[in-house]
């Protein structure tokens, strides 16, 4: 990269003759700040993934493409391709977008959208139109938005401030309040029905209480609660049952996730290469839940392997960066943001490689999803915004500091 | 905090914050370990399923390309059988919302192995799913989607399919529902059909389609204008032993093994046993001239009176009324001078002679589809001498084809192989007789169609050697006169023989043309004809009247009467 020049270092005191290199650490503008203070191996990392989505739509397109044909609709076999595109071209200057918010205004946006989104999470069941047997999606035509999607990166910043309120006010009771809200968003999800997105909340809620320093037995409370809830869930609502005996007995209709495993491993190792794939034609929703499963037959195993790296490498970034962080809400803020995202990936393949039950689950920047991927902009966006620190101001004492200029800490 | 007076608990002591920030990087640090536990768990799956799964077991990345089943050709390369992506009609009785009863009626007006009451039934079973038919024809697809219900289900499955029809459908047998070999070389090569490292490449098989072809019309032919109840036929290369042809009738439908009669499915060249007759007096005669019983083909035996032995008479059906030669026996097919010269073998040399030529175990050769011999039990003396002109003892029609093979071709035994063979495959064999006698087979073989029994045995050009063998089937503990199996076994051209062709008819009944005869002369010697006529020219054997086998040093061993040609 560029910024790293080999010129002699000028001291700050003769401005005169120097060239200002773009994006360079004397580079004062706007951008020359956002792209010094940024994470960018969290970007670098970002951006594969996002580069790795659009092969990976781009090979799961046409079995969609030729699943939702037939009859008068005939969808092109790169339609999806195309659609993830374009969806592309929006998020991504979304995702930088907010990434340059400072802190507060991140914060703020956040909370807005937190209540926004939970209103219309409210209101999707009497205003949406029903898809697949769920009331998911709001709008109409084009301008169709899924709220919980939107709610996941709002909520958590908003769940990150109400527990670091804690830190001003110990009397306030952040806990309860908290529970109120997850249990409220969950009613709504399970009301469209959403089972996947109610574990993620509800994971999502229980991470962060963990971080917020909750005792640990309360955390064994909510530990047994949730097996508590997940045997109820068993017990008395009738999509997980079916999803759970399926899973567990091999009973019921275990069509999808067998075609699933199948596909998965039809290209063995290294994979059938692009376009050669036959049993993505098989899947159901081969662009969403089950890309995992079109990416192993088109491109390996080996390139599953390589896609779980990639979302740990996400996951560990942040939280090891997060072990500089003091800020609580930031810290809270930043390891809700990237557990969702881990949360949601690990769930999703471990539905793809059955070692976990089918919940109807998407791969975060890989699966096809308009909303889907403008929510996952602004959850990364918001995470890059909180993650953004002076490079100067907190470094590791353990830096060595060479002769006089400060020098940069190579992160 | 800005707040000068605020309550005690709303200022946190920077110690107490310090705690609390080591408790929220521990916690952190804590749910790092859970996502890279349940990572590694993926992981391990996905390696698993590397390295166990049925997908990544076959390996390389050109796998979707591969059929699911390798290709069988000839050894010309024409496809006797494929791998297709075949229709598949089934029913999700769960999720249908038509109306069931109009459904199962409509179904079974286009398909009706089932009535609509069956139909009816499986809508109405509230199961996930049940296939309704598989290897649908596109139209029907095209038919049955056109009933509009979303229930009703398509699909693509690999399946198999012959080409040629019922053409060597004993050798080629078929798959079952799954894709696997159920008979025939189906079920030998079944493992390297479907090993992913070989089933690119198609499997060649030593039967020649046309050959095979040639044979299989002729044969029906025959046994139509014969009304006989079976045929099959055998062409077997006599330096290498690959079977160029191997057929039997009547045969089934490969495509739909299922729908044809169980009878159909029988393999007379390899399953069925017969008593051949006549055509084991060759088989005889090499046997004592390499035992020293016949030292001389001159040598003179008494065909004038029948051979008694114990309650039995052995006897000739012409007789010939004087003693002969040995070519002369041939010639005419005496079943006495051949019993006279199998009693002087006795029971030893006759039953090495056999056993030489492997007529005590099943034939030798690929298909699993292969009958037990019926060898005597106890070798007395009618036995030797009946099994000298092939009655007590029942082998295959291919077991003779070897035989003959071995007569012909210097004396030296192979195993039939259905599989193309290499220069430097083909089995060294084992000597049965001497080159010697090999070449006088060959002289006398060739005598009996040009002289005797098997002149119409004879295709111009081709020098057709061969002998007769109509043998009465075996019935309540004798024999049955009128139900003849008739047999002639050949090789061409017999100055270097190339093949062995064998013709046999069960039950033929004589016609107008054989003048109601229907004995191996007048039934079985015209398809051996007609059948070298046809694959002489694609088999590379040019048709030449100036070329023969010399047998002018046997001609003054052959009796004629004055004026006789």
């Amino acid at each position: 990269m560029s910024f790293v020049g080999n010129q002699p270092r000028v001291s700050t005191a003769t401005p005169k003759g120097r060239e200002i290199v773009r994006l360079g650490r004397a580079d004062r503008s706007a951008l020359g700040r956002w792209f010094w203070e940024i994470d960018r191996v969290l970007l670098l990392l970002v951006a594969v993934l996002v580069a790795v989505g659009l092969v990976a739509v781009a090979a799961a397109s046409p079995a969609a493409g030729s699943r939702y044909s037939g009859g008068a609709v005939q969808i092109a076999p790169l339609h999806y391709f195309y659609r993830q595109l374009m969806w592309m071209v929006v998020a991504l200057p979304v995702m930088v977008g907010v990434s340059m918010l400072p802190h507060q205004l991140a914060r703020r946006f956040a909370l807005v959208g937190a209540g926004a989104c939970i209103l219309l999470l409210a209101l999707t069941p009497f205003l949406g139109p029903e898809v697949n047997g769920a009331h998911r999606w709001i709008g109409f035509g084009f301008a169709q938005l899924q709220p919980s999607e939107f709610l996941k990166p709002f909520y958590i910043v908003a769940l990150a401030w109400l527990l670091s309120l804690k830190e001003q006010d110990r009397t306030l009771p952040v806990v309860p309040i908290s529970a109120v809200v997850t249990a409220v968003i969950a009613l709504f999800l399970m009301r469209q029905p959403d089972f996947g997105s109610t574990v993620i909340f509800a994971a999502v809620w229980v991470l962060m209480l963990m971080l917020a320093g909750i005792s640990v037995r309360f955390l064994a409370l909510l530990g047994l609660g949730g097996i508590a809830g997940i045997v109820a869930a068993y017990l008395f609502y009738p999509v997980a049952t079916a999803r759970i005996d399926g899973f567990l007995f091999a009973q019921g209709d275990t069509y999808q996730t067998e075609s699933a495993l199948r596909t998965l491993t039809a290209g063995g190792v290294f994979g059938t290469g692009p376009g050669g794939g036959a049993r993505k034609f098989h899947l159901p929703e081969p662009h969403t839940d089950y890309i995992f499963s079109v990416i192993g037959e088109e491109f390996g195993l080996i390139a599953c392997l390589a896609i779980a790296m990639l979302y740990i490498a996400i996951v560990v970034r942040v939280l090891v960066k997060l072990l500089e962080e003091e800020n609580p809400f930031l810290l809270l803020a930043g390891a809700g943001l990237v557990s969702q995202i881990g949360l949601q990936a690990l769930i999703n393949m471990a539905v793809n490689v059955q070692i976990a039950p089918s919940k109807g689950m998407t791969l975060p920047f890989i699966s096809y999803g308009g909303s889907s991927m403008i929510a996952l902009s602004i959850g990364v966006g918001l995470l890059l915004a909180f993650t953004r620190r002076n490079p100067f101001l907190n470094r590791s004492p353990y830096a060595s500091r060479g002769g006089g200029g400060p020098k940069p800490a190579l992160r | 905090m800005t707040a000068l007076v605020a309550r005690p608990e709303r200022v946190r002591l920077a110690g107490q914050r310090h705690q609390a920030t080591v408790v929220t990087h521990q916690r952190l640090m804590l749910i790092m370990l859970l996502f890279l536990g349940v990572t590694a768990a993926v992981v391990l799956r996905i390696g698993y399923l590397a390295l166990f799964s049925d997908g990544a077991a076959r390996g390389g990345a050109a796998n979707a390309l591969l059929p699911a089943r390798g290709d069988i050709v000839d050894r010309n390369g024409q496809p006797l059988a494929r791998s297709i992506d075949a229709w598949t009609i089934g029913v999700h009785p769960a999720k249908i919302i038509g109306d069931r009863e109009e459904i199962a009626v409509r179904l079974a007006r286009l398909m009706p192995e089932r009535s609509a009451a069956e139909y009816l039934e499986i809508l109405t079973s509230g199961r996930t799913f049940q296939f309704l038919r598989r290897r649908a024809l596109p139209e029907l697809v095209a038919a049955v989607n056109a009933i509009g219900e979303p229930g009703l289900a398509f699909d693509r499955e690999p399946d198999r399919l012959y080409p040629q029809a019922g053409l060597g459908a004993h050798v080629l047998g078929w798959t079952d529902i799954d894709g696997h070999g159920a008979a025939g070389m189906e079920k030998v090569l079944d493992a390297a059909l479907t090993d992913p490292a070989r089933r690119g490449a198609p499997t060649a098989l030593a039967i020649d389609s046309r050959v095979q072809a040639a044979m299989e019309s002729e044969l029906a032919a025959a046994m139509t204008s014969l009304q006989a109840i079976g045929a099959t036929g055998v062409v077997l290369d006599v330096r290498t032993g690959e079977l160029l042809a191997l057929a039997s009738l009547p045969a089934y439908n490969p495509n739909a093994a299922g729908r044809f009669a169980l009878d159909t499915r029988f393999n007379r060249a390899t399953m069925g046993v017969y008593e051949l007759g006549s055509t084991f007096k060759p088989i005889t005669v090499a046997a004592a001239m390499e035992a020293g019983v016949i030292k001389s083909l001159g040598q003179r035996y008494d065909a004038a009176h029948a051979v008694a032995v114990g309650r039995f008479r052995i006897n000739d059906s012409h007789p010939i009324g004087r003693s002969i030669t040995i070519p002369e026996m041939l010639i005419h097919s005496s079943n006495i001078v051949t019993a006279r010269i199998s009693d002087q073998m006795g029971a030893e040399r006759m039953a090495h002679a056999f056993r030489q030529l492997g007529f005590d175990e099943p034939a030798h050769v690929e298909l699993p589809e292969k009958g037990r011999t019926l060898w005597p039990g106890d070798w007395g003396r009618a036995t030797i001498m009946n099994t000298g002109f092939g009655h007590g003892i029942a082998v295959t029609p291919l077991h003779l084809a070897t035989a003959y093979a071995t007569l012909v071709n210097g004396g030296v035994w192979r195993p039939a192989t259905l599989m193309k063979l290499g220069p430097d495959q083909v089995p060294r064999g084992r000597r049965v007789y001497s080159e010697e006698t090999s070449a006088r087979m060959r002289q006398m073989l060739r005598l009996i169609v040009t002289e005797g029994t098997g002149k119409k045995a004879e295709a111009p050009g081709y020098r057709v050697g061969g002998k007769t063998g109509t043998a009465e089937k075996p019935k309540d503990g004798g024999y049955a006169r009128k139900s003849l199996v008739s047999t002639f076994a050949a090789a061409f051209p017999m100055d270097d023989p190339r093949y062995v062709v064998i013709a046999m008819l069960d039950e033929p009944k004589g016609n107008a043309e054989t003048f109601g005869i229907a004995t191996a002369g007048w039934t079985a010697a015209p398809v051996v004809s007609k059948v070298v006529s046809r694959i002489g020219p694609l088999l590379g054997v040019l048709p030449d009247e100036r070329r023969d086998v010399d047998v002018s040093d046997l001609m003054p061993l052959i009796w004629k009467a004055k004026g006789a040609r």
